[in-house]
């Protein structure tokens, strides 16, 4: 039997806007499951389009993505909801629904999945204890500090229990004390199998936890040199 | 399945209260584009009827040439009987064509007094078979009659029914053509409203797109949206209908009572109010399909 240990594989991926900006060019990546994995580089390095790219929220302009096996760049590719079942998304924008408190933007996620009311209590329940959310979970989202508003966002990414956690940015509001928790609230998800690929510009956030780097570039080629070259256990590329 | 229907009723109605203001204006232009489609729909329905009534009234009437005796009645009406295209024959003596005469005349009737019978001619009333009430067909039988030697002038209302049909295939031309535009009205209507209210929930369909939500769960609330917005619609329209039709009733009738003597006017039919709402959902349905098009689908 075929046992799939790769999560992520780009091949020669370019992302190329109507404007002309290249966000990525001919980039190669691979990653395991279970992997944690830093992608660092300045603003406009590409960053933000490969994980819009990773949960098809964006098609590149030319190579080959696959995740978890799905081929995403597959001509005809329709099943977009069913990778991101399988995914949780972090926002630099938080994109969470005004409208609602923060438990009922919790439960959200597990609602539109067809998780039953009783499971969605407990998990969500369990989620904002651990990011210190419990006290506000009846709050309106415009009464929480942007801080806040950001561990909602991770809450919600977190609460489906997901194969693979695309994160942009998430600990850019955090102070370093929440960024920490929220690290091992992570590094607790990578034990339990859980694969994550974080994008980043905290150089100090990376030096405290050493797990393999991928710094992006603007406009140039890019991804990892090789497979081996890249990944020694506990250094970064960086 | 029932669990997934049931949320999407409860998100269809909770969107609709959140957009209260939008939602009901769409019900009330369906409605009012509806209520013209219908009102065109009643008047060909009772114009329809009314043909129908005349139709079944409609007879051929031979007057027959003075002083034939009994006899040679018997053998005409025999011959008319033989004649195709004719069901029934029923022979009007001048005597009962004065009784018929003071019959409508009524309490007037006294203005035939000194009047004899034998000015009224002799006449024979014949109904013809269904198949024979086409133009060509009655004019071929009353040829045949004319033929005949004993037969003084033949008359019937044929020309008159003809025009009236005309009058109704015209009501119903119009109903249809008028219904057609109203159509793509109505479809543009709510899919536009539609198009709005999406766009005003845009954040949670993106959060809902993000989660992972089948295209089914994030449309099925629209589509439900729509076909309520169209049957409400559509039960406005005939309410206001009846409403009409009862002020018709109420104040109309009596001032034609003398027109419309044993002319019933009616009210639409069980099924064309079923057929009604029906449309009034399968446009709200088509109209919410138009706007998820646009707006529901994963777009990369």
């Amino acid at each position: 039997m075929l046992v799939w240990t790769l999560m992520i594989q780009m091949f020669s991926v370019s992302k190329t806007y109507p404007s002309h900006i290249t966000a990525l060019s001919g980039f190669y990546l691979e990653i395991d499951q279970g992997e944690f994995v830093f992608i660092t580089g300045p603003s406009g390095s590409g960053k933000s389009s490969l994980l819009r790219i990773l949960f098809g929220a964006e098609k590149p302009s030319s190579g080959e993505v696959i995740v978890n096996g799905i081929r995403l760049t597959q001509p005809g590719f329709k099943k977009v909801y069913q990778l991101r079942r399988m995914i949780g998304i972090i926002s630099p924008d938080f994109r969470l629904l005004k409208d609602r408190n923060v438990k009922e933007n919790v439960a959200f996620v597990l609602e539109v999945m067809g998780v039953s009311a009783r499971e969605i209590e407990e998990k969500v329940s369990e989620i904002l204890r651990l990011l210190d959310l419990q006290e506000r979970a009846r709050d309106s989202i415009l009464a929480l500090s942007a801080g806040e508003q950001q561990r909602v966002s991770i809450a919600r990414a977190l609460v489906k229990n997901p194969s693979l956690i695309l994160a942009d940015e998430p600990t850019s509001v955090l102070d370093e004390e929440m960024t920490e928790k929220v690290m091992e609230i992570f590094s607790d998800f990578h034990q339990k199998g859980t694969t994550i690929l974080m994008a980043t510009q905290d150089t100090r956030l990376i030096q405290r936890h050493p797990y393999r780097t991928i710094p992006l570039m603007p406009g140039k080629e890019g991804g990892q040199e090789s497979k081996d070259e890249v990944r020694p256990e506990g250094c970064s590329l960086f | 399945m029932f669990a997934f229907l049931r949320f999407a009723f409860r998100r269809a109605f909770r969107n609709m209260k959140g957009n209260l203001f939008l939602n009901l204006t769409t019900v009330a232009i369906i409605g009012i584009s509806l209520l013209v489609f219908s009102s065109f729909t009643l008047l060909a329905y009772n114009l329809t009827s009314l043909l129908k009534i005349w139709e079944g009234k409609f007879e051929v009437i031979a007057y027959l040439k003075g002083d034939l005796s009994l006899d040679q009645v018997e053998g005409l009406l025999k011959k008319i009987r033989q004649l195709d295209g004719v069901e029934t024959v029923n022979y009007l003596s001048p005597f009962d064509a004065m009784a018929y005469m003071e019959e409508k005349l009524g309490g007037q009737k006294d203005l035939l007094q000194g009047i004899r019978p034998s000015i009224f001619p002799a006449s024979i009333e014949i109904r013809l078979k269904k198949d024979y009430w086409g133009h060509t067909k009655i004019e071929e039988v009353v040829a045949d009659m004319k033929n005949i030697p004993q037969i003084e002038e033949v008359q019937y209302g044929q020309e008159w029914i003809d025009t009236f049909s005309v009058l109704v295939h015209l009501v119903r031309l119009t109903q249809w053509i008028l219904g057609g535009l109203l159509l793509a009205a109505i479809i543009f209507i709510i899919s536009h409203t539609l198009q709005l209210t999406i766009s005003s929930r845009r954040e949670e369909i993106e959060a809902m797109q993000m989660a992972g939500a089948s295209p089914a769960f994030i449309q099925v609330p629209h589509y439900i949206e729509g076909l309520v917005q169209g049957v409400l619609g559509a039960a406005m329209a005939t309410g206001l209908l009846f409403l009409l039709y009862q002020i018709i009733l109420v104040a109309i009738t009596p001032l034609l009572k003398g027109w419309l003597s044993g002319i019933p006017i009616l009210f639409l039919p069980w099924e064309t109010i079923i057929k009604i709402l029906l449309g009034g959902m399968i446009l709200g349905l088509f109209g919410s399909f138009l706007a998820s098009l646009r707006f529901l689908r994963y777009s990369r």
